[in-house]
C-alpha cells in the first residue's frame, strides 16, 4: 500500500513526464485495437450487404461490376437487362424480383428506379413524408438530404447524361416526397424513384400535349404529328395524365434485379437456369462475389498487422529505454532511499508501482477509446464504405 | 339479475372483440374494375374484403386517385389489374409489384388494337402510339381467364386455402361458361346486323359473337347534342344499322330523339362498373336478351 501511495505521488510530481508516458503508451495500445476493430466491422459490413441481397440477376458480364452498381449504387454501368427477365422470374413463381434502374444522378447521388418491393425488402423506414406515389416523385436518402440541405417539399433535377447528349435523355424536375432514415448503407446516399420515372428520364415515356382529337380514336384513324411536339420535363398535376410508355413494358430496360427467392430450392433451381454460358444473362450471388473482393483486399490487412506489430514492438522498446533512463536517473535518489533504510526488494516494488500504474492508466484509456469505437464502428464504417460508393 | 347482466355484457364485449380482430386480420383485396372485384369476391368467398377504390359515378378508366386512394391500394394484399390498357392511373402510380396481378397477361397476343398514332419529340425519330381495346371481359372466354388468373394469384399469395379457391373458380367457370353459351345462342341472329355502340367500348363482344358494332363517342348517360345525333344520323346510313347501344340509361328524350331516326335503344352496360343487384353474369344475360331483342324487331322493320 506504502509503495502504491509513493508511486503515485511521484507520478503525480512529474506530472508532465508522467502524462507523456500514458499518452505513448495508451496511443501503442489503442491503434492496433481501433484498426483491428474498424477493419473487422468493415469486412462484416461489406459483406453484410451481399449476403442482405440473395441473387442477383444482370446482364453478363463482370460481376463485380454488377454487384457494386446494385447493392452500392456505384458508377459501373453493367448492360442493362430487359423486363422481360423481371416477369420471367415472377412468372416461374420461384421469387420477387425487384428490378434496379441506376443509370442516372443528380446533383452527384445516384437516382434509383425501383419498386416498392425495394423499401420493404430493405427495410428502409421514413424520416420525413410519405413514400412513392405518383409518378415523377422522389424519396431521398438520409445523407442526400443533409449534404444538399433539401427536403420533404424541395426538388431534385437529374442530370444529363453527357453534355453531347442533348436530343437524349430530357433532364426531368422531380418533387421530394419523403426522405428516409439514416439506414449506415449505401441507400442513405440514394435518390429513389419510381423505376417508371427513371424510364421517363431515360426518354421511354414521356409526356406531351394531345396530337390526336377524340374523334380521331373513335374512327380509328391513323394520325401523325409534326416533329414540334412539345414534352414536358416537369410531371405535374396537369400533365401527368399525359404521360405514356411506348412499346411493351418487357422490352424496358433495368440495371440490375435483385432476386429474393421463396427458398433454397427455388434458389438452387434458378441458379440453375442462368448457368447456360451462351445465354445473355447471369444470376449469381452477391454474397460470394464481396466475399471474394473483401478476401481480395483483406490480404493486405496481415501485412498491415505485420506492420502494426513491428511498430508496436519499437515503441514498447521505447518506452521500456525511457523508463530505464528515468531509472539511471534516479540512481542518487535511490541510493538515498537505501541508505535511509530501504531495502532492495522495496526498492523494486517501488519502481514496479509506478510501471504498472503507468501502464494501467494507459491500457484503461486504450481500452475505453476500443470501446467508444466499437460501439460507433457500424455507423462510422456504413459512412465510409456510403461516401466510397 | 346483475351477475346475469354482467356475464352477458362480458360475453357481448368479447364477441364484438372477436369481431374486430377477424375484421382485423382479414386480407383486402384491391380490384380496378367491377368484373374483376365480382371475381375475386366470388373465389374468396369470406376470406378476404374485396375493395372496389372508384368513386360512384367515376369511369375506372378515367379516374384519377387521390394519394390517400394510392395509400389504400399500395397497402392492400393484393390488387387485381385488368390490363390492356385499361385504368390508365396504374401506368403513372407507384404500386408494389409482389402484390400486383395483372390478369390479362396470359391472353395479351388476343388483344385488339384500336388506333396507331405516330409523332416525334424535337428532333428524335418518329414514334407510334398503339392503343387497346380495354373491356375484354365483354367476351367471357376472356372473362374465364381473367378469373383463372385471379385464382392464381389469390392461391400464389395463400389469402384462402387453395382447395377451396379451386372448389369455387369450378362454379365460376362453369357460370361463364353457360353465360357464354347463352350469348352465342341468342345472338346468332346478330350476326352480320350493322349496329352503333355510344362509346367504343364492345369490341370483345363484337369479335366473340360476330357482331359489326360501330363507335361514336357519347358522353354515358347523357343527353347527345344536336352534332352528336347529326353524326349518328351520318354513320346509321353509312353502316345501315337500325339498333343503338347505350352504355347507361339514358333520358327518356335521348331515346325519343334516336328512334325519331329510326334506331332501336338498347342499354348494354359494359360492366366496368358496379351494375347493381343483377351482378356480372345477371346483367350481362340481361343485355344480351335485350340487344336479341332489338335486333329481331330491327330486322322485322
Amino acid at each position: 500500500m506504502n509503495a502504491v501511495y509513493l508511486a503515485y505521488a511521484y507520478l503525480r510530481y512529474h506530472w508532465a513526464r508522467s502524462l507523456v508516458l500514458v499518452s505513448v503508451a495508451a496511443l501503442i495500445l489503442f491503434v492496433p485495437l481501433a484498426t483491428q476493430i474498424l477493419l473487422s466491422t468493415s469486412q462484416r459490413a461489406l459483406i453484410a450487404r451481399g449476403e442482405a441481397t440473395p441473387l442477383l440477376l444482370g446482364s453478363r458480364g463482370s460481376q463485380l461490376d454488377l454487384t457494386m452498381a446494385a447493392l452500392y449504387f456505384s458508377d459501373e454501368r453493367p448492360d442493362p437487362v430487359t423486363m422481360h427477365e423481371v416477369e420471367t422470374i415472377w412468372d416461374s413463381g420461384l421469387g420477387l424480383p425487384i428490378p434496379l434502374h441506376t443509370a442516372f444522378a443528380s446533383s452527384g447521388f445516384r437516382i434509383v428506379g425501383t419498386t416498392l418491393d425495394y423499401f420493404d425488402f430493405r427495410g428502409l423506414p421514413l424520416a420525413q413524408g410519405r413514400g412513392l406515389a405518383v409518378l415523377g416523385e422522389a424519396v431521398i436518402g438520409a445523407e442526400v438530404a443533409q449534404a444538399l440541405g433539401k427536403g420533404v417539399g424541395d426538388t431534385l433535377v437529374s442530370s444529363p447524361e453527357n453534355l453531347f447528349d442533348l436530343d437524349g435523355v430530357y433532364p426531368l424536375e422531380m418533387p421530394i416526397v419523403g426522405v428516409l432514415a439514416p439506414a449506415n448503407s449505401p441507400d442513405d446516399a440514394a435518390i429513389f424513384v419510381d423505376i417508371k420515372t427513371a424510364w421517363v428520364i431515360q426518354g421511354i415515356g414521356h409526356g406531351h400535349e394531345d396530337v390526336v382529337t377524340a374523334a380521331d380514336i373513335a374512327s380509328g384513324s391513323a394520325a401523325l404529328a409534326n416533329a414540334a411536339v412539345v414534352q414536358y420535363q416537369r410531371i405535374t398535376p396537369e400533365n401527368i395524365d399525359s404521360f405514356h410508355f411506348h412499346g411493351s413494358q418487357d422490352g424496358f430496360p433495368a440495371s440490375a434485379v435483385i432476386v429474393v427467392p421463396n427458398d433454397t430450392r427455388a434458389a438452387t433451381i434458378l441458379k440453375g437456369r442462368y448457368l447456360d454460358p451462351d445465354g445473355t444473362s447471369q444470376l449469381i450471388d452477391p454474397a460470394e462475389v464481396m466475399r471474394g473482393l473483401v478476401d481480395r483486399i483483406f490480404r493486405i490487412k496481415t501485412l498491415l498487422d505485420l506492420v502494426t506489430a513491428i511498430i508496436a514492438l519499437a515503441a514498447l522498446a521505447a518506452i521500456g529505454l525511457a523508463l530505464f533512463l528515468s531509472y539511471r536517473l534516479r540512481a542518487s535518489e535511490i541510493a538515498t532511499a537505501v541508505k535511509l533504510g530501504a531495502r532492495r526488494g522495496m526498492v523494486l516494488r517501488l519502481l514496479a508501482a509506478e510501471t504498472v500504474t503507468l501502464l494501467s492508466l494507459a491500457g484503461g484509456i486504450a481500452v475505453l477509446g476500443a470501446a467508444v469505437i466499437s460501439t460507433n464502428a457500424e455507423a462510422w464504417v456504413g459512412w465510409l464504405l456510403a461516401l466510397g460508393a | 339479475m346483475f351477475p346475469r347482466l354482467i356475464r352477458t355484457a362480458a360475453v357481448a364485449a368479447c364477441l364484438t372483440l372477436a369481431g374486430v380482430a377477424t375484421a382485423q386480420d382479414r386480407a383486402t383485396v384491391v380490384a380496378v374494375n367491377y368484373p374483376l372485384q365480382s371475381f375475386a369476391s366470388h373465389l374468396l368467398g369470406p376470406e378476404a374484403e374485396v375493395v372496389y377504390p372508384v368513386p360512384d359515378g367515376v369511369d375506372p378508366s378515367f379516374w384519377r386517385p387521390a394519394i390517400a386512394d394510392i395509400s389504400l391500394v399500395q397497402s392492400a394484399d393484393l390488387i387485381l389489374l385488368s390490363g390492356a390498357g385499361f385504368a390508365g392511373w396504374v401506368e403513372r402510380v407507384t404500386l408494389p409489384r409482389a402484390r400486383v396481378a395483372d390478369t390479362s397477361r396470359a391472353y395479351q397476343d388476343r388483344f385488339i388494337t384500336t388506333q396507331t398514332i405516330t409523332h416525334s419529340h424535337g428532333a428524335g425519330g418518329a414514334h407510334s402510339h398503339e392503343g387497346l381495346a380495354s373491356y375484354t371481359w365483354l367476351d367471357p372466354s376472356l372473362a374465364i381467364a381473367q378469373a383463372e388468373a385471379v385464382a392464381a394469384a389469390i392461391t400464389a399469395r395463400d389469402l384462402a386455402p387453395a382447395e377451396d379457391v379451386a372448389a369455387r373458380l369450378d362454379t365460376l367457370r362453369a357460370d361463364l361458361q353457360a353465360l357464354d353459351a347463352e350469348a352465342r345462342a341468342a345472338l346468332t341472329a346478330a350476326q352480320g346486323v350493322p349496329l352503333i355502340a355510344t362509346h367504343p367500348r364492345y369490341q370483345y363482344l363484337a369479335r366473340a359473337y360476330g357482331l359489326q358494332i360501330g363507335a361514336l363517342e357519347w358522353d354515358a348517360g347523357a343527353m347527345p347534342t344536336g352534332a352528336e345525333l347529326d353524326a349518328l344520323w351520318k354513320l346509321a346510313g353509312e353502316t345501315g344499322a337500325k339498333v343503338l347501344l347505350w352504355e347507361a340509361e339514358p333520358p327518356a328524350e335521348a331515346i325519343e330523339a334516336v328512334t325519331a331516326l329510326g334506331l332501336h335503344s338498347v342499354t348494354f352496360p359494359p360492366l366496368a362498373v358496379p351494375p347493381g343487384e343483377a351482378g356480372f353474369a345477371g346483367s350481362f344475360r340481361q343485355s344480351v336478351a335485350a340487344l336479341a331483342a332489338a335486333v329481331e324487331k330491327a330486322t322485322a322493320d
